[in-house]
């Protein structure tokens, strides 16, 4: 296909949210205490290895996105709840952070579990 | 390490390429050339930052709704589609990475810097911030909150910096040069006049 002008226009245009409208239940709420899962796909995930096992606390709802981990796999949507999770800078980087310092990264449902 | 000039060379080379096989034509590459100069940059992400320093009632929009209130300015283009505005205070200091690659609001601070998509960055973004600020000559005090985004799953984000002291007479485009890029990464502040 040869790219022409109309193309690239249609490529950057906004080509619509990640964002589904399905009514898929939360399996947390904020200000929820969660634990990142430790997992090791062979494949894409957006779990990075720097959150994996660490404690952190559920700061916004985002609502229901596609999940990018199935999708990457030829597995489909599978809509669910994207969460903004935050974690202390000590939890993840060890002593020498500053204590009131943080990180939040966007972390969906399947990621997570319920901290002991 | 390749010249400058040799990538100038590369890139001509492909274009010629592409236009001789037919695979491209030649409005399709200055269209993207004029999107990524004129259309979609940190121009855009200025002026919502302009508007959000001078129009309380848009602030309080945009840091409740980013994407809509980005939209309402008429950026609505790709890698914008659900934004998050972060706001800088004198206690609180944000700063943007994707660790996983290079994810960046495109509608508002065009594509991403070279340096945002290097692994230095990425790696030491995370792990320390306060550090990788010090080289982009930024200090935050001992007492600040700093806060790390990262933004690698479907949102994209942007800092909204501290308005700086003694602009208070500035008009809006004295006010779109002190915002730059990098401020609305959030690897510095805005420009003091």
């Amino acid at each position: 296909m040869k790219i022409t002008r109309d193309v690239v226009l249609g490529l950057y245009k906004n080509t619509g949210t990640a964002r589904v409208d399905a009514d898929v239940a939360a399996s947390f709420k904020v200000g929820d205490i969660i634990q990142a899962r430790i997992i090791n796909p062979t494949g894409h995930t957006r779990l990075p290895r720097y959150v994996r096992g660490k404690q952190g606390r559920i700061a916004t709802d985002h609502g229901v996105f596609k999940f990018a981990d199935s999708l990457a796999h030829g597995g489909g949507n599978q809509p669910q709840h994207l969460y903004s999770v935050r974690f202390d800078a000590r939890e993840l980087w060890g002593g020498d952070a500053k204590p009131q310092d943080c990180l939040y990264i966007d972390l969906w449902d399947d990621y997570l579990e319920r901290a002991e | 390490m390749t010249s400058d000039n040799n990538v100038e060379l590369r890139v001509r080379a492909l274009e010629s390429l592409l236009l001789e096989k037919g695979l491209v034509e030649a409005p399709a590459i200055d269209e993207i050339i004029d999107l990524f100069e004129n259309r979609l940059g940190p121009q855009n992400g200025g002026k919502v930052v302009v508007r959000a320093w001078t129009d309380p009632a848009f602030k309080a929009r945009l840091l409740a709704n980013a994407t809509e209130a980005i939209v309402e300015m008429g950026y609505d283009a790709v890698q914008g589609e659900d934004m998050v505005v972060v706001e800088n205070t004198p206690e609180i200091h944000n700063v943007v990475v994707c660790t996983l690659c290079s994810c960046f609001p495109w509608a508002t601070l065009g594509l991403p810097p070279v340096w945002y998509k290097s692994a230095p960055y990425r790696a030491r973004a995370a792990s320390d911030p306060r550090g990788v600020l010090v080289e982009f000559g930024t200090e935050i005090s001992d007492e600040a909150q700093v806060r790390v985004w990262d933004s690698n799953a479907e949102l994209r984000y942007m800092v909204l910096p501290e308005r700086p002291a003694g602009t208070g007479a500035m008009n809006e485009d004295e006010l779109l040069a002190l915002v730059t890029r990098d401020s609305m990464i959030g690897v510095t502040r805005a420009q003091n006049p």
